[in-house]
């Protein structure tokens, strides 16, 4: 399906290497995943994590954002924004939990490989296992609703974790944190602490040995593709080198990038589901008024409106990704403008698509709930997204203090 | 301390019985239903976890024999004039804990509609199928077979296609019905139920809604067949699967009102399901200010309990609003259904437009609200300790049912609008 045809972005701002990994990760989707979607939740270990394996290791997608010569992918510049987004947005169309993986693990991969943040010393220690044989997942633990236990927080949110300097060393802890995904399976977490020095940070703590405990699989709505849950982390000693960020605008920068990736993954699923929905609609016929399904004029308001959505998602994903790849013109990614619009994308584009697919799933019936069509899996996947990654008042609030030069909340 | 009670209903219209009937279900729903509810997901296909639960309330407490007259083992509820109010009442609590069970619960009745209530009972149907609800403990289902592969919703349009795209077709041999055709999705099928009403044709390709038959199908009739259940994003609970017959015979009598009359009383079960679908919005809505008091009162955000922030606050006046309102119009349709006398009949093309109306209006308002719901709980939204998902998951289909959201829009326009060619 020519996706540019029907939804176009600016295409002039993707480059040969975007499309031709777009492209490759379209054919992964189709060839490991599309086929089978329906077994692949049934059987992770056998089917999900071998297709994962091809796309991490195989195309390369762990190590992207590696440099050429530590044996990475070379996409160590902001640029990468747009070629994560063209590939996130071909992975979300073939798993949205696969897609939501990624995107934690890039936004913590931007911290160390990209922008301020940019850690010579970390990427050159991790090189080999980032670049390696064995497939690694990365969360985010960002700050979240407390319990009223508390005593700091980053813009009203608690931290789940604090962090102090003890000589050449940080101490991080964190009691019953909720990271973003695969808090049962990560290999590294990149997590916003509370620190003794005033600032925030955000640390990389790898799970091995300093992750103490882990509870049990969390059953959410969606997202099958990432086993979440709540981690303990006890006093762990990090070495300097993992405090990959400090100050509110770096890490509101990491977060720019997390929520361009994640919109990207919504459109992905968008695209899915119009494919979908597009079979549906050119085959159903409405038997008593013998109309093929799209013809009725009810019928084809509400698939204006699922087309609208969808394109003006795509547009909103590939302008903040271009926002986020030339900082010399926008500002860095965590600067006001930058981060408010990040967020304003991606709330508008989450929002979007679960509304898209309600109506989608409105007018496939029963046929859009039952599993077999695979519309309902998007639809849970793309809504427990939207509600995991930010609350809704917390980013509404984030845009109104810039929009609105908020001075107190 | 304020709790789901203090939600309004017009108390001029509660029947007499539904304090004693609501404190049973509710009694029932919290001890033998929202302890388990979250592992019925996986329970869709055995419904080891489910079935016992229904065992409770259909067989043991007896709620299956409420539309049958007394002198039958029934409760009587189908001449009583409170029918449908009194199924508000059960359906929002059952709803509270589970709309998918609500949903199966409330389907039980819309067969039994046809022959039970008044002013078309059909005795000797009565009679005949009475032993069945009434005389065990076991759980009994019955199940509307409407829908077809080859239609979708077609059928529940009468008034566009009076019935000439049903393709199940019933043939009148000697004094018995023959059978032939296959449904698709009934609520209760999948191997549950154990009465089918049978949506089909004795003439097809006709509009003459005399050739629009109702016919009663015991699930054990040779030639009756059940596929499985599929498998859906929510309501676990409710078995959706295919029902073939096969050259399935029945008496002749198994016909629930006759011609013409079956078309007229089958927009009845229309009317008694836009209740049940209100109800369950006002069940489920009920159940997430439990959650959500809860939730927003132990939580923090700002250095204070989430409730207590006003962008928040917000969000939990919109839910309470809703459910006030959702519920006060799930009663008000119920009373303009048990008083004909005041608002016409129930069947009639006013009254199940508006009951169309009250039905989207509250599932679109629902489903809206557990998304909001779940946007303002972040990542425990999302997470099915805390039960929104769920309800989110299970209200879509809801509002998704008896011919979805469409349908209802075309009903409505028709009857305010007079369109003369929806």
């Amino acid at each position: 399906m020519d996706y540019q045809e029907l939804f176009p972005v600016p295409v002039e701002w993707l480059g040969d290497v975007d499309l031709s990994m777009a492209s490759t990760v379209s054919g992964w989707a189709d060839a490991e995943v599309m086929t089978g979607r329906l077994e692949h939740h049934e059987d992770y270990e056998g089917l999900l994590v071998p297709a994962m394996r091809k796309l991490f290791i195989d195309i390369g997608l762990q190590a992207m954002l590696w440099p050429d010569e530590l044996g990475g992918g070379g996409l160590d510049s902001p640029e990468a924004a747009m070629t994560l987004t063209a590939i996130l947005e071909q992975v979300g169309r073939a798993d949205t939990g696969i897609g939501f993986l990624l995107a934690n693990w890039f936004a913590i991969q931007s911290a160390i490989a990209i922008g301020p943040g940019r850690n010579e010393t970390l990427l050159k220690g991790s090189a080999e296992i980032i670049c390696g044989d064995e497939i690694l997942f990365g969360s985010l633990v960002l700050p979240g609703y407390g319990n009223g236990a508390e005593e700091t927080d980053f813009f009203g949110l608690p931290y789940q974790a604090t962090a102090r300097k003890s000589g050449e060393w940080w101490v991080l802890s964190a009691s019953g944190a909720r990271p973003q995904c695969a808090g049962s399976n990560a290999h590294m977490f990149g997590v916003v602490a509370a620190t003794d020095k005033g600032e925030p940070g955000l640390f990389l703590v790898p799970s091995m040995s300093l992750v103490v405990s882990v509870g049990n699989p969390l059953k959410l709505a969606g997202l099958a593709a990432s086993i979440n849950a709540e981690i303990t982390i006890d006093a762990a000693e990090l070495p300097a080198k993992h405090l990959l960020l400090e100050g509110v605008e770096n890490i509101r920068g990491v977060l720019s990038w997390y929520y361009t990736l994640c919109s990207a993954v919504c459109c992905g699923a968008l695209l899915a589901s119009y494919e979908i929905l597009k079979e549906w609609v050119d085959t159903r016929v409405i038997k008593g008024k013998g109309q093929v399904f799209k013809e009725n004029p009810l019928v084809a308001s509400l698939l204006g409106e699922i087309g609208a959505k969808t394109g003006l998602a795509r547009i909103a994903t590939y302008n903040i990704a271009r926002m986020l790849a030339k900082p010399e013109t926008y500002g860095p990614a965590g600067s006001g403008p930058v981060a408010a619009t990040a967020t304003a994308a991606f709330k508008t584009v989450a929002r979007s698509a679960m509304d898209a697919m309600d109506n989608t799933m409105e007018l496939m019936g029963s046929a859009g709930y039952a599993t077999e069509w695979n519309l309902e899996r998007y639809w849970r996947d793309v809504k427990t997204l939207e509600a995991s990654v930010v609350p809704e008042t917390v980013a509404q609030t984030d845009m109104a203090r810039h929009y609105f030069d908020l001075k107190k909340l | 301390m304020r709790t789901i009670d203090d939600f309004t209903r017009p108390l001029e219209y509660i029947a007499p019985v539904d304090r004693y009937l609501g404190d049973i279900v509710r009694a029932w729903a919290d001890r033998e239903v929202i302890p388990y509810r979250r592992k019925y997901d996986e329970d869709w296909e055995k419904h080891r976890l489910i079935e016992p639960a229904f065992r409770s309330l259909m067989g043991e407490l007896g709620f299956q024999r409420m539309l049958f007259p007394e002198d039958l083992g029934g409760w009587g509820f189908g001449h009583s004039g409170y029918t449908a109010t009194i199924a508000c009442r059960a359906f929002e609590e059952i709803a509270r804990a589970d709309s998918g069970m609500a949903v199966a619960f409330g389907v039980i009745f819309w067969p039994l509609l046809m022959i039970c209530t008044e002013p078309h009972v059909n005795r000797r149907l009565c009679e005949e199928f009475a032993p069945m609800f009434c005389d065990t403990s076991e759980p009994r289902f019955a199940a509307n077979a409407m829908t077809e592969p080859q239609g979708g919703a077609d059928i529940e349009n009468m008034e566009v296609v009076g019935g000439s795209t049903i393709e199940t077709t019933a043939v009148l041999d000697g004094d018995e019905w023959v059978i032939n055709g296959h449904k698709l999705w009934p609520t209760n099928s999948g191997g549950v139920a154990d009465l089918f009403g049978v949506v089909a044709t004795t003439d097809p390709g006709s509009k003459d809604l005399d050739d629009f038959a109702f016919i009663f199908v015991p699930a054990d009739t040779p030639g009756c067949t059940q596929g499985g259940p599929y498998q859906k994003a929510g309501m676990a609970a409710d078995k959706n699967g295919d029902i073939w017959f096969d050259n399935c015979r029945v008496p002749s009598w198994y016909r629930a009102c006759g011609p013409g009359l079956d078309a007229t009383y089958f927009k009845e079960v229309i009317s008694f399901g836009n209740v049940g679908s209100t109800a369950f919005v006002t069940g489920v809505l009920m159940n997430v200010y439990e959650i959500l008091k809860d939730f927003c009162s132990k939580t923090t955000f700002r250095g204070k309990p989430l409730k207590e922030n006003d962008d928040v606050a917000g969000v939990l006046a919109d839910l309470a609003r809703d459910t006030d309102i959702i519920r006060v119009l799930g009663y008000q349709l119920a009373r303009m259904i048990d008083r004909p006398d005041l608002y016409g009949d129930r069947w009639s093309d006013e009254i199940v437009a508006k009951g169309r109306a009250y039905k989207y209006f509250a599932c679109d308002t629902g489903v809206q609200d557990l998304k909001k719901a779940m946007n303002l709980m972040g990542t425990y939204g999302s997470d099915r300790l805390w039960d929104v998902e769920k309800h989110w998951r299970d209200l879509k289909i809801v509002q998704l049912w008896m011919g979805g959201k469409q349908l209802c829009q075309m009903e409505v326009a028709r009857w305010f609008y007079e369109c003369e060619t929806l």
